[in-house]
């Protein structure tokens, strides 16, 4: 106690100083118009600096949320889209409406490989089965190939093994699309007839005639195309719309009418 | 010493009041005002209390706001003035000068002007920075501050020569 004293009458000077300065800028905020408009703007300057600071400290303190919160909204979208999708086009038998999608996220992933596979954080517990399409917010990226109880991998679409039927979007001409291995942003388009017009630029998306993607999610577009083929189809460059590189959160397309058709299929 | 004090007090008191009646009317050049009150502190003797100085300063500072109808400016400037009066002495006199009366006689010319140049140069910033409020009158506010200085600096020295000469 007796410090603070000290302490106090130490630096009297001060204090009594700061005290009057204070007096006086009130007394020239309350009665200049100058001077009230430019405290108030430093005022203001300071209290919205600081909040947006705080601001900015909270929203990164809430971004795991945020980001949830998103994906559900994606996912609601994504079904919205699904049964628009399934709506316009009711004759494709496999244009069937997606009755759930499961959003994961990447675990694991690589572009380097001729058989490129993506780990995700989501399994069997959570309603994954095999061979289920896998997309991103901006097109395809594989299709589910084993399932843990907590895990799934999935083929990428960079995996020479995998192909998808996919077709032109303006002329709905009929191709599958498949990796050759080389670069990682280009994938081919094949099984397209030198009979059809096509241009750089166009849009590939996917074809519906599979048990894996429903008609329409995007794939990417031409980048190249070469019509000198002797056995008259194009060899077709495709530059795919997903980055591979920096894929976080997928989506899983569950179809549940795929059983049926399968079945039929059998019979 | 009471002599002393009454002496003092009375030529504040003549110098507040040719301040009031006199100086605040007067216009030189369309933007010089002559502020003569900081002569005050200027010369206010450093055996007096410092803390006294800066109520002194916030006192007479507040009687030519209200006069002047400025608010609080001459206040802020003045009470500023009288807060950082120590270090500028020391800074203008060397660390360990002793100035037993005010430092008129025995001290050397440069130290002198320097003393009342930084003083008077200091208050007018301040008030001229207040007067304006605002970024984009930074050469204005220069400006008219050193405009002030020079011409508050040649009435004070006149004045503080008038005074100490008797």
């Amino acid at each position: 106690m007796q410090s603070i004293i000290n302490s106090i009458v130490k630096n009297r000077n001060l204090i009594i100083y700061l005290f009057l300065l204070f007096i006086s800028f009130n007394y020239l905020y309350n009665n200049s118009a100058i001077h009230y408009s430019g405290i108030g703007k430093i005022g203001t300057f300071i209290s919205g600096s600081t909040s947006s600071i705080y601001s900015n400290i909270n929203s990164y303190f809430n971004l795991k949320e945020e980001n949830s919160k998103l994906i559900e909204e994606n996912l609601e979208l994504k079904k919205i889209e699904s049964q628009l999708i399934g709506i316009s086009n009711k004759s494709n038998i496999s244009e069937s409406k997606i009755d759930k999608t499961i959003n994961a996220r990447v675990i694991l992933n690589s572009i380097n490989k001729s058989k490129n596979i993506i780990v995700i954080n989501k399994g069997k517990f959570n309603g994954i089965t095999r061979e289920m399409g896998v997309i991103s917010s901006k097109g395809v990226v594989g299709i589910i190939k084993n399932i843990t109880d907590n895990y799934s991998s999935i083929v990428s679409l960079l995996n020479t093994d995998l192909r998808i039927n996919a077709i032109l979007k303006n002329s709905s001409t009929i191709g599958s699309i498949s990796w050759n291995g080389l670069d990682p942003r280009i994938v081919q388009l094949n099984d397209i007839p030198l009979s059809s017009s096509i241009k750089v630029g166009d849009t590939i998306v996917t074809g519906g005639m599979s048990f894996y993607f429903p008609k329409g999610i995007p794939i990417g577009k031409i980048e190249d195309y070469n019509n000198t083929s002797l056995e008259g189809y194009y060899s077709i460059d495709v530059s795919i719309f997903n980055d591979f590189s920096s894929l976080s959160n997928l989506y899983i397309l569950e179809r549940t009418d795929n059983d049926e058709i399968k079945f039929l299929l059998n019979e | 010493m009471n002599r002393e004090i009454a002496r003092d007090i009375i030529l504040s008191i003549v110098i507040i009041l040719s301040q009031l009646l006199i100086f605040n009317h007067m216009n030189l050049f369309g933007t010089v005002n002559p502020f003569i009150y900081v002569s005050l502190f200027i010369l206010y003797k450093t055996s007096y209390d410092k803390t006294s100085l800066i109520l002194f300063g916030f006192l007479v500072g507040l009687i030519i706001d209200l006069s002047m109808q400025t608010y609080g400016v001459h206040t802020l400037a003045s009470i500023t003035v009288c807060y950082l009066k120590e270090r500028i002495e020391k800074y203008s006199f060397g660390v360990n000068s002793i100035l037993p009366l005010a430092m008129i006689s025995g001290t050397k010319l440069t130290n002198r002007v320097t003393y009342f140049l930084i003083i008077i140069f200091l208050h007018s910033l301040i008030y001229f920075s207040l007067i304006f409020f605002k970024l984009e009158f930074t050469l204005t506010i220069f400006l008219y501050t050193l405009i002030n200085s020079i011409v508050n600096f040649i009435i004070i020295w006149i004045i503080s020569k008038l005074i100490f000469n008797k």
